[in-house]
């Protein structure tokens, strides 16, 4: 579970690293839609030019790319499978006894793989180069708005920050109990369905009894220290938006818009 | 002047015990105080019931004069801090230096003068190193140190401390102690320790000793571990020194000194007399 390449921050100093949270979300955004709109290979190809000197520039090298697409090799299989049993249109490619292939097939699947590839290249931007703090504040300030409507936007950040300060302290409390079940003779790795959906049950009722303690000494913790939800606090963690940031935020609202454009054009 | 009036206090988890039983009690400004006792016996409830964690059923708290109630509890706040048991249960920010803004924030101090404050405390702490560092890559007592620091760093006049030591290994429990002495010395705050440790007992000033919810003892530790027989019918430990002075008043010989050394030497003295 520690080696999970998706989704992890990557510790380095880059230009994408220094870009604003709230710009690179906003930015991630607007690149996802741009990645929906195309069915011209033409644009794919300079999407996927522009996400990889991204890449480039967050220092992130090319085998963690390649590890992150990993969890989606079934899936892209399955896909594959899928389209080419049901798909009947465009020019049969090759027959394999009495079943025929047909190009339409093939290249939906290359078109939503493809397209699939290059949004865990973004959101791999957007996750190795931005602390998941910063990412909250982010999140925090894009919501900011629906306060209006008593939309709890700081509590809910505070919450999400709260979960990811936890993630690591959890993961190390599951494998503390798998082992203390592991030495009491409980096997996870062997045995039928039915046996291992009892070891599992075996460390989920710990695991939950401890987090619920947890979660209500941490409560204690907080309201000892202050803490009043709702409440009016200071930031000390302050969002700037700097020129870099703006320029980012262009380069993807014109990539947008010749991704549209194509729709009309090409 | 009295920073704690505790006046016949009870509270109750589930109506049937009280698990904190007509209390009173007074404790100096600047003092360091030791509370002892069994598991179980309201320790960790009276530190609840102090920090307006709880709600007592019944009785009353004043903390620097003001009464605990939901009106007061905001400035109550302000001039109480509590260090808990479990390193990890108290660590809410994701490095150190959010760990100890999470209380600067929250009680409204300015964010451009965070900084220079929380580096202030992060080096009273020794943790200077440590400043951007992830809870999961410190050890208990550096994880403590970072409570502590947060704690001090809202400037309370109070601090308490939960068994703060009782989850570290001894490298740890060594440094949390050394800090709290520290801080019970620089009479800046008036201290309260929950503690097992018979050692702490005896460096703080006063000493409440808790049964069943009910106060047993509240003296000098040298004026409690006096009465070892008692403490004795409550299963509690008692310091090597009062238990060989307790063994000899037994036969009559009544000896004076309270460290080990002294006693050594009184015992020579007097067996040279005899």
């Amino acid at each position: 579970m520690k080696n999970m390449v998706f989704g992890k921050y990557i510790p380095v100093d880059s230009f994408m690293h220094r870009l604003d949270p709230r710009a690179k979300l906003i930015g991630v955004f607007l690149l996802m839609i741009a990645l929906f709109v195309p069915d011209n290979w033409w644009v794919f190809l300079g999407l996927g030019i522009l996400i990889f000197i991204g890449l480039l520039m967050a220092k992130i090298g090319v085998k963690m790319v390649l590890q992150s697409f990993k969890p989606m090799i079934m899936m892209m299989i399955f896909l594959l499978v899928i389209n080419v049993l049901s798909v009947r249109t465009g020019d049969p490619l090759f027959v394999i006894g009495s079943f025929t292939i047909y190009s339409d097939a093939v290249f939906n699947t290359l078109f939503v793989v493809v397209r699939l590839m290059l949004m865990i290249c973004i959101t791999t931007l957007l996750t190795a180069t931005t602390k998941p703090l910063d990412l909250t504040l982010g999140i925090e300030w894009i919501l900011k708005p629906l306060n209006r409507f008593h939309f709890p936007s700081h509590e809910i950040a505070m919450m999400v920050s709260i979960a990811l300060r936890f993630i690591p302290t959890i993961i190390e409390e599951t494998m503390r109990i798998m082992n203390a079940q592991k030495s009491r003779g409980v096997d996870f790795e062997n045995g039928k369905i039915g046996e291992k959906i009892k070891a599992i049950l075996s460390l989920i009722v710990p695991l939950f009894s401890v987090a619920f303690e947890r979660a209500y000494e941490l409560a204690d913790a907080m309201e000892a220290r202050a803490y009043v939800p709702g409440a009016p606090r200071t930031r000390y963690h302050i969002l700037k938006f700097k020129m870099s940031d703006f320029i980012f935020g262009l380069v993807c609202l014109i990539a947008l818009g010749l991704s549209i454009a194509s729709r009309f054009y090409l | 002047m009295s920073m704690i009036e505790v006046r016949n206090l009870i509270y109750s988890y589930n109506n049937e015990t009280n698990a904190v039983d007509d209390i009173s009690f007074d404790i100096k400004e600047g003092t360091y105080t030791t509370i002892i006792g069994h598991n179980g016996s309201g320790k960790s409830t009276l530190a609840k019931l102090m920090a307006g964690l709880l709600e007592p059923k019944a009785g009353e708290i004043k903390i620097d004069g003001m009464v605990l109630n939901e009106e007061n509890l905001p400035l109550i706040r302000n001039e109480l801090g509590i260090v808990f048991q479990n390193p990890d249960n108290q660590f809410i920010g994701s490095t150190v230096k959010d760990d100890i803004a999470f209380g600067l924030e929250n009680r409204q101090v300015p964010s451009e003068e965070m900084e220079k404050i929380i580096e202030e405390y992060i080096e009273k702490v020794n943790l200077t190193k440590f400043m951007n560092s992830e809870p999961q890559n410190l050890s208990g007592g550096q994880k403590q140190r970072v409570a502590i620091a947060g704690v001090m760093a809202m400037q309370p006049k109070i601090i308490i401390f939960d068994e703060a030591t009782s989850m570290l290994d001894p490298k740890g429990k060594k440094e949390i102690k050394k800090l709290m002495y520290d801080l019970a010395e620089s009479d800046q705050f008036t201290i309260i320790s929950i503690t097992h440790d018979i050692e702490e007992v005896m460096q703080s000033d006063d000493c409440i000793v808790m049964n069943k919810g009910r106060l047993f003892m509240h003296n000098t530790p040298l004026k409690v571990f006096e009465k070892a027989e008692q403490l004795k019918k409550i299963d509690l430990d008692v310091p090597f020194v009062f238990k060989v002075k307790e063994a000899f008043n037994k036969k009559h010989i009544r000896l004076k000194s309270d460290d080990l050394k002294g006693l050594v030497d009184e015992l020579c003295q007097y067996r040279s007399n005899r």
